[in-house]
């Protein structure tokens, strides 16, 4: 073998060199979209390349005929390589199963396998020989029929290829563009000089394919590191467009389409095997004449359409907008559609909801208003309206609320409002007088609810009634109390002064009486001396009853209060039973008092009112008791309480009676009871006395055999 | 052996006469019907007891039985309060020695002087 290179050679192995060297780099980024194919491509270019190199400077013919054999794995690999990169870059990878890629590469294979046994049956090259021309040695091969078999299949593989980066390029955003035409002018140069070559459309002696090549080769690069061939992948129209939720129709400036998504196709009801593109948007959107003609000389346009009706009804927001240039003439315009049915259910549904509380709201009888938060009545309902007599909504809404309350209620009313907004308060009530339409006051009831949004006081909202006769009511009401305490007021103090002057007349009675018993006034026979017992006893029983006519007043009254100080029991207890022995003796009964020494020395409460229900008590027994004796027994019971206890043998208490015995002017009736008349006020005074200190008052007797006064208070420490 | 002497405060004519004949056998007394005279009187006497009304004229009885507790010279002197007026006399329980409300029984209020002035 021998080989004789030239300098027409170091266009080739530049060539060859940028194959290499954009095989190398392309191979390193594989996972660009299409590198892995585009790499197999420029290795396979510069097998090509090299081993036309060593086919061109080989000087004998075998030494051509093997570096020519060997060239053709290279020529007849690049097509198949090239289909492959352009299925890859234009998104139809999924196309290229291996299956087909086998089955590209069926016919290849034969060929090399006809290329190596071409001696055998002369298909590829009918004649080999070697010329010598212009000082160089060249293959002069005639070319047999496989090799036209070769050819077309080859440029059939290039052509679709070609295809679809054509049709890739028409779509494609414009940044694409310039990348997409540097593929095909660099695919298109050796294809041609390819096609000039083979078909010795020129007489020249060297395959320029190979220059060819190099300016492809240079072609790429400069697609590669200018464009960023495989760096950034053009975005998929299929992937981002036909991908997309919202329908897109791109129309031209003669209203023609561009372009149309399948979410569009599918809104519109258009099959998507149908080509659409270039037809007018018109015959696109022929059920939407209407629209059609509003949006024709629109350049911007949103609108909601329904389309489909019943279950099927959907609804679309429709959005135009005009695709200007740098000149502000019209290039085309969008049209996007988004399916809004589930917002637009939702606002329906919202709507419904809201006109229904609005209807409630509005036929309500109460009134319902609404303030916002500088006190400007933002909404109210009829029933305001009516109510408060107002012609018309205009009337209160739009006004200060303070504007509809009584000028002498307004700082009230504003002071409890403002104390509701800083305290945030979520709801209070408040009864206020609001200035009808006719100038009268009405009042309303209100629950004022503060509207907050997010932590932020917006207003507020009221619910509220007329409540103007309610409140005459109350006022009537309250005056009738204020008499009826005043006369109440005035019944005690008559009382008092009555009893109070009662006294000393009786005092006259009951004293010249016993001074008669006494014979003062000179001996009195048996008859007049009954008759003074008759005088003395009924002014005891006039006394008594104005005693328990004036403290059942005062109890009635406000006087009914607790005047507490530090006092001694045993002290008390002596004060208040001096002279109860001689009232005893007066009728034959034996009295004696016992106190427990244990008792406290010191007690806190009201002295007066323990001593009179002591004196009430011993009092009661006396006058219930026609013979025995009378006991009282004061006693420590506990730690908490001391007890008074008054011990009779009495007329008795009937079971039955127990109880009536402590309500007003009660008594018990029995023949025993006729001479001891009262009007029965003292045991509801001492219970009502009792139970004013928290103590309790009870009753255990047996008629005939007498009874057993238990008063129970409780000690209060002195400390 | 004397008798205790009483002073009798009333300005009631008839209720000064029950007093009066009720205490006259066991006691010296001495009668006046108005507080200015009882306060006169009280200048050159010292009573055992007195028998002192509340609503009398002239000085009050409150004013009295004030008198009767400031001065040293009637620190034996016992004071029986006879009153018609409850509340009044519930208030002056403890500077007396014994209330009697109205109308006041003149065997009970024998009985009380004559206890009161057998403890001295």
């Amino acid at each position: 073998m021998s080989y004789q290179f030239t300098l027409s050679m170091i266009p080739l192995a530049l060539g060859a060199l940028v194959s290499f060297a954009m095989a190398f780099y392309t191979w390193q980024n594989r996972k660009a979209i299409g590198a892995t194919s585009f790499a197999i491509m420029m290795l396979m270019l510069y097998e090509w390349e090299i081993c036309y190199i060593f086919q061109l400077a080989g000087t004998d013919l075998p030494t051509k005929l093997f570096w020519d054999k060997l060239m053709f794995v290279g020529v007849v690999a690049t097509p198949v390589a090239w289909l492959a990169f352009a299925l890859e870059y234009t998104r139809r990878k999924t196309w290229l199963t291996a299956g087909r890629l086998i089955s590209l590469s069926i016919f290849p294979l034969l060929t090399i396998t006809f290329i190596l046994t071409n001696e055998l049956h002369q298909l590829f090259w009918t004649k080999i020989a070697l010329t010598y021309q212009g000082g160089f040695f060249l293959l002069d091969n005639i070319n047999g029929p496989w090799f036209w078999m070769h050819a077309l299949y080859s440029y059939t593989l290039i052509t679709i290829g070609m295809v679809l980066f054509v049709r890739a390029l028409l779509r494609w955003p414009k940044q694409y563009r310039a990348q997409m035409t540097w593929i095909l002018l660099a695919t298109l140069t050796p294809f041609i000089a390819n096609i000039i070559f083979v078909f010795k459309i020129v007489p020249i002696l060297i395959d320029i394919t190979s220059f060819a090549l190099t300016f492809s080769a240079i072609g790429l690069a400069f697609a590669l590191f200018h464009h960023r061939l495989l760096d950034i992948a053009p975005i998929a129209r299929d992937i981002v467009v036909d991908g997309m939720k919202d329908g897109m129709i791109i129309l031209d400036a003669n209203r023609r389409i561009v372009d149309i998504n399948r979410a569009a196709q599918q809104m519109i009801g258009l099959s998507s095997d149908q080509p659409h593109i270039g037809k007018p948007v018109a015959e696109i959107l022929s059920k939407w004449p209407e629209l059609v003609q509003r949006y024709r000389d629109l350049l911007e346009a949103k609108d909601e359409v329904s389309i489909g009706e019943g279950e099927n009804q959907r609804w679309i927001e429709l959005t135009l907008s005009t695709l200007l240039d740098e000149n502000k003439s019209i290039l085309g315009r969008v049209l996007t559609g988004r399916d809004i049915t589930d917002r637009k259910q939702a606002e329906n549904k919202l709507q419904e909801s809201e006109a229904r509380f609005r209807q409630i709201v509005e036929n309500a009888n109460d009134v319902i208003y609404r303030v916002d938060n500088n006190g400007y009545v933002t909404y109210a309902n009829p029933a305001t309206i009516r109510i408060l007599g107002y012609e018309s909504e205009k009337d209160v809404v739009g006004r200060h609320y303070l504007e509809l309350v009584a000028p002498d209620a307004r700082a009230k009313v504003r002071r409890a409002y403002v104390h509701q907004f800083l305290s945030k308060t979520p709801t209070t009530y408040h009864e206020l007088p609001i200035i009808a339409g006719d100038g009268s006051e009405t009042w309303l009831g209100q629950k004022v609810q503060l509207i907050q949004e997010g932590g932020q006081i917006m207003g507020f909202q009221a619910l509220a009634r007329d409540i103007t006769e309610i409140k005459q009511a109350q006022d009537a009401l309250r005056l009738a109390r204020d008499q009826a305490l005043e006369a109440n007021l005035a019944k005690t103090r008559l009382l008092s002064k009555v009893s109070h002057e009662l006294r000393t007349p009786l005092g006259g009675i009951l004293g010249y009486a016993e001074l008669l018993q006494r014979n003062t006034f000179g001996e009195l026979n048996e008859k007049q001396q009954k008759a003074a017992s008759q005088i003395i006893e009924s002014s005891d029983y006039l006394a008594t009853m104005v005693n328990e006519l004036l403290d059942e007043a005062q109890l009635r009254s406000s006087a009914a209060t607790l005047h507490e100080t530090v006092f001694s029991p045993a002290t008390l207890i002596e004060q208040a039973t001096s002279g109860m022995d001689i009232l005893a003796q007066k009728k034959g009964l034996e009295f004696f008092a016992q106190v427990d020494p244990n008792l406290p020395r010191a007690i806190y409460g009201d002295d007066r009112r323990i001593r009179q229900i002591v004196i009430n008590l011993i009092g009661n027994a006396l006058k219930f008791t026609k013979k025995g004796s009378v006991h009282l027994n004061v006693t420590c019971q506990g730690d908490n309480y001391w007890g008074i206890q008054v011990i009779d043998t009495g007329i008795g208490v009937p079971a039955e009676a127990q109880e009536a015995i402590f309500e007003p002017f009660q008594q018990v009736h029995s023949e025993l009871t006729n001479d001891n008349r009262g009007i029965g006020l003292g045991l509801s005074i001492t219970k009502q006395l009792v139970e004013l200190m928290n103590g309790k008052i009870v009753v255990e007797s047996e008629p005939g055999k007498g009874s057993t006064f238990t008063v129970l208070l409780p000690i209060k420490g002195v400390g | 052996m004397t008798k205790p002497f009483v002073l009798i405060v009333e300005d009631d004519p008839k209720l000064n006469e029950i007093i009066n004949l009720t205490l006259q056998g066991d006691f010296e007394l001495e009668t006046c019907a108005d507080g200015n005279t009882a306060m006169e009187l009280l200048a050159n006497i010292i009573p055992q007891i007195v028998v002192l009304d509340l609503h009398i004229p002239g000085t009050p009885g409150r004013e009295i039985l004030t008198h009767l507790r400031s001065d040293k010279r009637f620190w034996r002197t016992r004071v029986i309060l006879t009153t018609a007026d409850n509340r009044l006399a519930e208030t002056l329980h403890n500077d007396v020695d014994i209330v009697l409300l109205k109308p006041v029984s003149p065997n009970q209020l024998r009985e009380l002087a004559l206890r009161i002035s057998s403890l001295q």
